[in-house]
C-alpha cells in the first residue's frame, strides 16, 4: 500500500508547470519577500492556508454547529449565536457604494479594494499579476466609478502591503521589508510607502533605529500621526511533547501561552525619529482618545489596559476571557473593545470561537460565540461590529448593531480571496463574497469586493 | 544561489503535495528559500541546509494552516458551492490522490508526504514536525486509512489505528 502511495505521489508531482519564480529576485537583488502572484490582504501563502484549512475540516454536516451538544462552555455575559442573524436588506440596512468582481483569481491575480480614504475614495489596486509584474494604484470614486491612477510606486515591487492610513493628505502602506537575521525567527525591517496626494509622489521610509519586526500587520497609526510598531519580545512556549491532539485529530493549542511585544513608534516623515515607547504589550489599538492594550496575545490575553491619551491616566481590568481562550484579534473604537478568540475544539470538531466585546471600563457588552467565527472589527465609531464566519451552515460576513441589539448577515458565502480590506471612514465597511465558477480547491474561482455604508 | 537552484524543484514537489497547487507551492518554496537565505552562513557551516530548507517549506505550509495560532487567518472557500462528489467521480487516480490529500488535516498530510515522498524516517519526521514519534505514527496511520480508497491494493476492511507497517 505504501509503495503504491510512494509511486502515486511521485507521479502526481512529476510534471510541474514552469516555475516563474525569479531566483535572483528571491535571493539576491532586493532580498525582499517576493510574491509572484495573488498578493491579497492576507497574502499568497495565506491564501494557500485557506485551501489547507478548508481541506482540514470535515464539511459533512450542513446544519449549524450544536455547541451545547459538543460540550462547548458558555462565555460570561450576554451571548449571541450566528443563527440569530437576519439577512441584511440592501437599501434598508445598508447601501452598496461600489463593487468589483474578479472572475478568476485561481489563474492569476486581480484587482482589490485596499481601503477607503477619509474623503470617500477607494484605494484600488491592480496586480501584481502575470502580465503586470508590479501593482498599480488608483483612487476610485464610488459615485462615478472613475479611477484616478496614481504615479507608479517603483519601490513597492511585489511586496505585500497593508494600508494603515488613508487620509485626505496621504496614503500610508506598510510592507515587510527586507529579511534580517534574528535568532531562530525570520524578522523583517519594516518599510512604509507614503503617497502624498497633493504632489502625486511616493516616498519610501525605513528606520535604521527600529528593531526588526516579525511582520508589518501589527503596525498602527496613532492619533498623533506616528506609526506604532510592535517588536517581538517574548514568544509563548510550545508545551513539552507538543500540543495535545484535539477531537478532530489536529493539534489543539487552546490555552496557549501568549506572545509579548515592545511598543515602538516612528515618524512617517522623518526616518531618524524612532522612539521606544517603554511599554510591553500583547495586542494594542487606538481609539480617538485612548491607547488600549493587553498583556499578551496569540494565547492568553492577561489584563486589558486603557491609557487616556490626554491625561496619561491608566486603568486596567480583567476582560474575563474563557479559561482556554487564545486572543487572536483585537479592535477598539469609541468606548468598545472587540477581542476575537479561539477557545478549543470539542466533540465532532465543533470549535469554540468567540468575538467578545467589552467597554473600555471593563463592562461585558456581548459575545458572539460560534464554530468558525472570527475577525471581529469595530466600525462606525464603535457602534457596529463586523465579523466573518467560515462554517458551512453559517459562513458569511456579519454586522452587529449594538444600539438595536441585532445581528445582520451581509452575505451567505465566504470568499477564498479577501479582495476588500483596509481602513474605511464613517459608517462604511468592506467585505468580500465568492464569485466565478466552481473550482476544486477554493470553492469558487473568483471574488467580489464590496464597499457598503450602514444605514442608521 | 546554487543551492536554491538545485533544491527548488524537489522542494516545490513536496510543497505541491502538501498544498495541491503548483503556484502556491512556489510561494511556499520562496518563503522557505528566503528563510534559508537569512540563516545561510550558519546552515552551510553545519551542513544542514537541505534539512533546514525542507523544514522551512513544511513550516511555511503548516504555519498558515495552523488556524488557531494566526491572527492573519485567511478566508476560506464558499462551502455551499463546493462539491467533493463532483471531484471524486470525475478525476483520474492522481487527481483523486491530490483531492484526498487535500481533505486530510494538515499535519496528517505532512506526515504522509514526509514519510513516503521525502522518505524520512519516523524519527526524522517527528523532529521536523516538532512532535513525538508516536504522534507521527498515529497521524500517518489515520492518513493512510483515509487514503485507502485511492490505493488499489489497499485492504478493503477497515484498518485499525497503528496497523501500518513501519
Amino acid at each position: 500500500m505504501v509503495n503504491e502511495l510512494r509511486e502515486l505521489m511521485r507521479e502526481a508531482s512529476a510534471s510541474p508547470p514552469q516555475d516563474r519564480t525569479d531566483l535572483t529576485a528571491v535571493l539576491g537583488r532586493g532580498r525582499r519577500r517576493v510574491r509572484v502572484r495573488r498578493v491579497a490582504i492576507a497574502g499568497g501563502t495565506s491564501l494557500a492556508a485557506g485551501a489547507i484549512a478548508l481541506g482540514s475540516l470535515a464539511w459533512t454536516n450542513p446544519a449549524p454547529a450544536d455547541l451545547a451538544a459538543a460540550g462547548v462552555p458558555r462565555p460570561a455575559g450576554p451571548t449571541v449565536r450566528l443563527t440569530e442573524a437576519t439577512p441584511a436588506v440592501e437599501g434598508q440596512d445598508y447601501r452598496e457604494l461600489a463593487s468589483h468582481t474578479n472572475d478568476d483569481l485561481d489563474s492569476d491575480n486581480g484587482q482589490y479594494f485596499d481601503g477607503v480614504t477619509d474623503d470617500g475614495l477607494v484605494l484600488f489596486r491592480d496586480g501584481p499579476r502575470s502580465t503586470q509584474l508590479y501593482p498599480r494604484f488608483a483612487l476610485l470614486d464610488p459615485a462615478t466609478g472613475e479611477k484616478d491612477w496614481l504615479t507608479e510606486a517603483r519601490d513597492i515591487g511585489q511586496s505585500q502591503l497593508w494600508a494603515v492610513e488613508l487620509s485626505e493628505q496621504r496614503l500610508v502602506l506598510v510592507s515587510p521589508g527586507e529579511p534580517v537575521e534574528s535568532g531562530d525567527d525570520l524578522a523583517m525591517a519594516l518599510t512604509a510607502h507614503v503617497y502624498d496626494r497633493a504632489s502625486d509622489t511616493w516616498d519610501t521610509l525605513r528606520w535604521t533605529g527600529l528593531p526588526a519586526t516579525d511582520g508589518p500587520w501589527g503596525a498602527r497609526v496613532g492619533p498623533d500621526g506616528r506609526l506604532y510598531v510592535p517588536v517581538l519580545a517574548t514568544r509563548g512556549e510550545v508545551p513539552e511533547g507538543g500540543w495535545p491532539m484535539g477531537p478532530d485529530g489536529e493539534a489543539d493549542d487552546a490555552d496557549a501561552e501568549g506572545d509579548t511585544y515592545d511598543l515602538w513608534s516612528v515618524s512617517l516623515t522623518e526616518q531618524r525619529d524612532v522612539r521606544d515607547e517603554g511599554l510591553r504589550v500583547g495586542a494594542f489599538a487606538f481609539t480617538q482618545d485612548a491607547l488600549v492594550w493587553t498583556d499578551s496575545q496569540n494565547g492568553d490575553a492577561g489584563r486589558v489596559h486603557v491609557r487616556d491619551l490626554a491625561t496619561g491616566e491608566e486603568t486596567s481590568f480583567d476582560p474575563a476571557l474563557g479559561e482556554r481562550c487564545n486572543l487572536l484579534g483585537f479592535s477598539a473604537a469609541g468606548d468598545r473593545i472587540a477581542m476575537s478568540q479561539y477557545c478549543g475544539t470539542y466533540e465532532g470538531g465543533v470549535r469554540d470561537d468567540r468575538v467578545q466585546v467589552v467597554t473600555t471600563d471593563g463592562d461585558q457588552v456581548m459575545t458572539v460565540q460560534d464554530s468558525g467565527v472570527e475577525g471581529g472589527q469595530l466600525v462606525g465609531g464603535g457602534d457596529y461590529l463586523t465579523m466573518t464566519a467560515y462554517d458551512r451552515a453559517t459562513g458569511g460576513t456579519y454586522l452587529y448593531d449594538f444600539e438595536e441589539g441585532r445581528l445582520l448577515r451581509l452575505g451567505d458565502g465566504t470568499s477564498a480571496w479577501n479582495v476588500a480590506a483596509g481602513p474605511a471612514p464613517g459608517d462604511q465597511l468592506l467585505w468580500s463574497t465568492p464569485a466565478g465558477s466552481k473550482v476544486e480547491l477554493f470553492g469558487r474561482s473568483g471574488a467580489t469586493a464590496h464597499l457598503g455604508e450602514i444605514i442608521r | 544561489m546554487e543551492f536554491a537552484a538545485s533544491s527548488r524543484a524537489h522542494l516545490r514537489r513536496t510543497a505541491y503535495l502538501m498544498c495541491g497547487d503548483w503556484e502556491r507551492a512556489s510561494d511556499f518554496v520562496q518563503e522557505g528559500l528566503i528563510r534559508v537565505y537569512v540563516r545561510w552562513p550558519r546552515l552551510e557551516r553545519n551542513g544542514g541546509e537541505l534539512a533546514y530548507a525542507r523544514k522551512a517549506v513544511v513550516s511555511a505550509c503548516l504555519d498558515h494552516a495552523r488556524r488557531r495560532s494566526s491572527t492573519e487567518r485567511p478566508q476560506e472557500a464558499d462551502h455551499t458551492t463546493a462539491s467533493g462528489e463532483d471531484v471524486a467521480t470525475a478525476v483520474a487516480t492522481r487527481q483523486a490522490l491530490m483531492s484526498t490529500l487535500a481533505d486530510l488535516p494538515p499535519r496528517q498530510r505532512a506526515c504522509v508526504v514526509l514519510r513516503y515522498f521525502e522518505d524520512l524516517s519516523v524519527a526524522e519526521t517527528a523532529a521536523l514536525l516538532g512532535c513525538t514519534e508516536g504522534t507521527v505514527k498515529s497521524q500517518t496511520s489515520r492518513a493512510l486509512f483515509s487514503l485507502r480508497s485511492v490505493l488499489s491494493d489497499s485492504p478493503t476492511s477497515e484498518q485499525a489505528e497503528g496497523a501500518v507497517s513501519w
